[in-house]
C-alpha cells in the first residue's frame, strides 16, 4: 500500500470531514495517564502516538452495559448514533479486537451486536512512540506499531504523519480527501523506520528488564503448573475486584441481566469478571471454583490454554493495563515467568 | 452484512398452559411458544420469568410434539422460586433449543443403558420418549433410575407404566426406602450390576446430580463401557447459550454450545469436572 504524508493540522480536517459521518474518538493525555475523549476541536491534550489509553479497545465495541433486548420483540434493539471513528488505536489494542473478532464474530454462532457495531466502524491506529514501563507486547509477537486490521495507520513523523491505508475504506478515504495528503519522500520514511526501531528496542528492554518470558515459552506451561502452589502464593493479595477484567482488551465475558419490572421484560449484558466467586456457580450452589487462587488460575488458564488451544492465539496482549489496574500488585509478567521457569 | 442474524438474545413469547406438582419441590411447567420450538433430547432451553431473570433447563417432554414443551424444574434458586409461583396463562420467555443434545442416530442397533437419578430423570424422559418412538432401531434398551425417597421420584406413575413395556428393562431404586416401596434401596449403582448387555459395545446414557454421575461412571468404566460411549449431561452456568458470555466453560469447551451433552472421552481429561 502507498503511503502518503498528513501533516497534524490536515489530520484535524480529516476528523472534522469524519465527524460528518461518525462519531470521533482520539486519545486524550491528563497527568500520566491517556483517554479516549469525543473530538470537538482541536486541543493541546490530544495525542496521537504516545502509547495506549487507559481503556480497552473493546469498550467500543462490546459497551460495559448494552441492551440486548426489548420485550420479546424480534428486533435488535440499536442506538441511533453515528458509529465510531476511533484515532490512535494501538497495536496492542488491535490484537486485543482479533480476539474479540473471534469470540463474537468468527466463532460457530455470531453476535449481531458486536458485529453491526464492527463493521460499521473506522479505525485509524498509530504507532507507539514510546514505551512505559509495563509495555511488554513483544513477548506476546505483537509489535508497538500496528500490522494489521486498521483502516488507516498513522507513523508520527515531525509535525506529521506517514498514512498507510490497511482496508478499502482506508482507500476510499484517502481518495476522497486527497488534498489533505501529500507524497511521502525517503526521508520521512526513514524516519518512520528509526522510530519504530526505537521504540521497538524501549519495549525489548522492558522485557529484559522485567525477565518476561517470549511466548514460545508459553506452551503447556498452564497443564504443567496446575497443581503448583504458585496460584494460591499469587492469588494471597487478590480482592476480588474484577479491575484486571475491565481494563483487559482481550476479556469478553458479559452477565445477562434482566430489568427488574415484571410489566415489561427488557434485557441488558454487563462485563462480567471470573475473578468474582459466584461467576461460574449454578443454582443448585455447586461452584466448579469457590476458592480465590482456583480464580485466577482459571484467568490464566483461559488466557493461556484455552485460547492457543481453541483460536490458536493467546489472549493477552502485553498491553500492561492489568499490572497497572491491580491493586494488589499482582503482576502478569511475573505470573508468566513463574509458570515458564518451574516447567 | 450480517443484517440477517436474529438476535440470539431475546426469548420467545410463551404462554404457561398448565403447571403440574410432581414433588414437594419440583414442578411440570407445559408451556406454549408463539414461535414453533424444535428440539432433540439433551438440548437445553434458557427460561426468563419477565423482570426476573432466566436460568438453564432441559426440555423433558417428547421432542416429536411441536407446539407444546413441558420443562420439569426444581425450585433451588431465586428464578426457580419464581417460577414455582406461576400459574396457568402467565406469560414467560423462551430462548432455545441451545446446545448439542444425544446423537440417537449413532445408537442405532446398540444396546443402551439409560442411568438417571434425581431430576436427571427430567432431561431423560425425553430422551426415553424418542428411543421409544423408534423403538425396534435399537438392540435393546435399559432403564436404571434412582431418587432420594420414593416422594422425590418424579413420574412415578408413568415410569411405573414403562415397567409394563416388554421392550424395556427397568429397574428402579430409591436411596431410604419406606413403607409401599417395593423396589430396591440403594444408590443407582446398586442397581447397575448384573445386565445381560454386551458393555463393550454399548452406549450409556448417564444424567443426575454431579455426584450420582461421578459414580455411575466409574461404575460403568468397571463394567466396560468405553469412554467414547458414555453420555453424561453436565451441569454448568449457562446463561448466553451461544460460547460467548464465558460462564460455562468446561476445558476447552463451554457446555452451552459443545454440550451440554459430552461423552466421558471429550472431558475426562479436564481437571476437576465433577466440581
Amino acid at each position: 500500500m502507498a503511503q502518503k504524508y498528513i501533516t497534524y493540522n490536515n489530520l484535524l480536517t480529516l476528523l472534522d470531514e469524519l465527524g460528518k459521518d461518525y462519531e470521533v474518538y482520539t486519545p486524550v493525555k491528563k497527568g500520566e495517564q491517556r483517554f479516549y475523549r469525543k473530538y470537538a476541536e482541536p486541543a493541546d491534550d490530544i495525542v496521537i502516538g504516545e502509547v495506549r489509553p487507559f481503556e480497552p479497545l473493546k469498550a467500543f465495541f462490546s459497551p460495559a452495559r448494552e441492551k440486548v433486548a426489548d420485550g420479546f420483540k424480534p428486533d435488535i434493539p440499536h442506538s441511533e448514533n453515528k458509529p465510531f471513528a476511533i484515532v490512535g488505536v494501538k497495536a496492542c489494542d488491535i490484537k486485543g479486537l482479533k480476539v474479540q473478532d473471534h469470540v463474537f464474530v468468527d466463532h460457530d454462532y455470531q453476535d449481531p451486536f458486536y458485529i453491526k457495531m464492527r463493521s460499521q466502524n473506522l479505525i485509524i491506529s498509530a504507532d507507539c512512540t514510546c514505551s512505559i514501563d509495563t509495555c511488554f507486547c513483544l513477548a506476546l509477537g505483537t509489535k508497538p506499531f500496528p500490522q494489521e486490521e486498521f483502516d488507516i495507520n498513522l507513523s508520527k513523523v515531525d509535525d506529521g504523519f506517514v498514512a498507510e491505508s490497511g482496508s478499502e475504506k482506508g482507500d476510499e478515504l484517502i481518495a476522497r480527501c486527497s488534498r489533505l495528503f501529500t507524497e511521502t519522500g525517503e526521508y520521512v520514511l526513514s524516519k518512520k523506520e528509526t522510530q519504530r526501531r526505537r521504540v521497538t528496542r524501549e519495549v525489548e528492554e522492558n522485557i529484559k528488564k522485567n525477565d518476561v518470558p517470549a511466548q514460545e515459552r508459553l506452551g503447556g506451561v498452564i497443564d504443567k503448573n496446575y497443581e503448583s502452589d504458585m496460584w494460591k502464593d499469587e492469588a494471597k493479595t487478590c480482592v476480588e475486584c474484577g479491575a484486571c477484567n475491565t481494563v483487559c482488551p482481550t476479556c469478553h465475558c458479559f452477565l445477562l441481566y434482566d430489568q427488574k419490572n415484571e410489566e415489561r421484560m427488557a434485557r441488558f449484558r454487563m462485563w462480567d469478571s471470573c475473578m468474582v466467586k459466584d461467576f461460574a456457580r449454578v443454582a443448585g450452589g455447586a461452584n466448579p471454583r469457590p476458592r480465590l487462587w482456583e480464580r485466577l488460575r482459571n484467568r490464566f488458564e483461559k488466557k493461556f490454554d484455552f485460547f492457543p488451544k481453541t483460536a490458536d492465539m493467546y489472549a493477552c496482549t502485553g498491553c500492561g493495563r492489568c499490572i497497572s489496574a491491580c491493586p494488589a500488585k499482582i503482576d502478569i509478567r511475573k505470573v508468566l515467568k513463574r509458570l515458564a521457569n518451574a516447567s | 452484512m450480517h443484517h440477517d442474524i436474529e438476535n440470539p438474545y431475546r426469548p420467545i413469547e410463551t404462554e404457561v398452559i398448565e403447571v403440574i406438582t410432581e414433588t414437594p419441590n419440583i414442578k411440570t411447567l407445559r408451556l406454549r411458544p408463539k414461535e414453533r420450538i424444535s428440539f432433540v433430547a439433551g438440548q437445553f432451553i434458557e427460561l426468563t420469568v419477565p423482570g426476573v431473570g432466566e436460568a438453564p433447563f432441559t426440555p423433558s417432554s417428547r421432542p416429536a410434539e411441536k407446539d407444546i414443551m413441558e420443562v420439569t424444574i426444581m425450585k433451588v434458586g431465586k428464578v426457580t422460586e419464581r417460577i414455582h409461583q406461576l400459574n396457568k396463562g402467565d406469560i414467560v420467555g423462551l430462548r432455545g433449543p441451545l446446545g448439542k443434545g444425544y446423537p440417537i442416530d449413532s445408537f442405532k442397533g446398540k444396546e443402551i443403558l439409560v442411568v438417571g437419578g434425581g431430576c436427571g430423570l427430567a432431561p431423560l424422559r425425553s430422551l426415553m420418549y424418542e428411543l421409544f418412538d423408534r423403538i425396534t432401531d435399537f438392540k435393546r434398551v435399559y432403564y436404571r433410575a434412582g431418587c432420594k425417597t420414593a416422594k422425590d421420584f418424579l413420574y412415578k406413575e408413568e415410569i411405573g407404566g414403562w415397567a409394563k413395556r416388554p421392550d424395556l428393562d427397568l429397574r428402579l431404586t430409591v436411596d431410604e426406602g419406606g413403607s409401599g416401596w417395593q423396589e430396591n434401596v440403594g444408590v443407582v449403582t446398586t442397581i447397575m450390576d448384573g445386565i445381560q448387555m454386551d458393555y463393550a459395545s454399548g452406549i450409556a446414557v448417564v444424567c443426575g446430580p454431579p455426584i450420582a454421575m461421578k459414580f455411575a461412571t466409574k461404575k460403568l468404566l468397571e463394567l466396560g463401557f468405553k469412554d467414547e460411549n458414555i453420555y453424561l449431561s453436565m451441569e454448568k452456568n449457562m446463561s448466553c447459550g451461544i460460547g460467548k458470555c464465558g460462564h460455562c466453560r468446561i476445558g476447552t469447551y463451554y457446555a452451552c454450545k459443545d454440550g451440554p451433552v459430552f461423552t466421558y472421552a471429550q472431558i475426562k481429561n479436564f481437571p476437576n469436572i465433577w466440581d
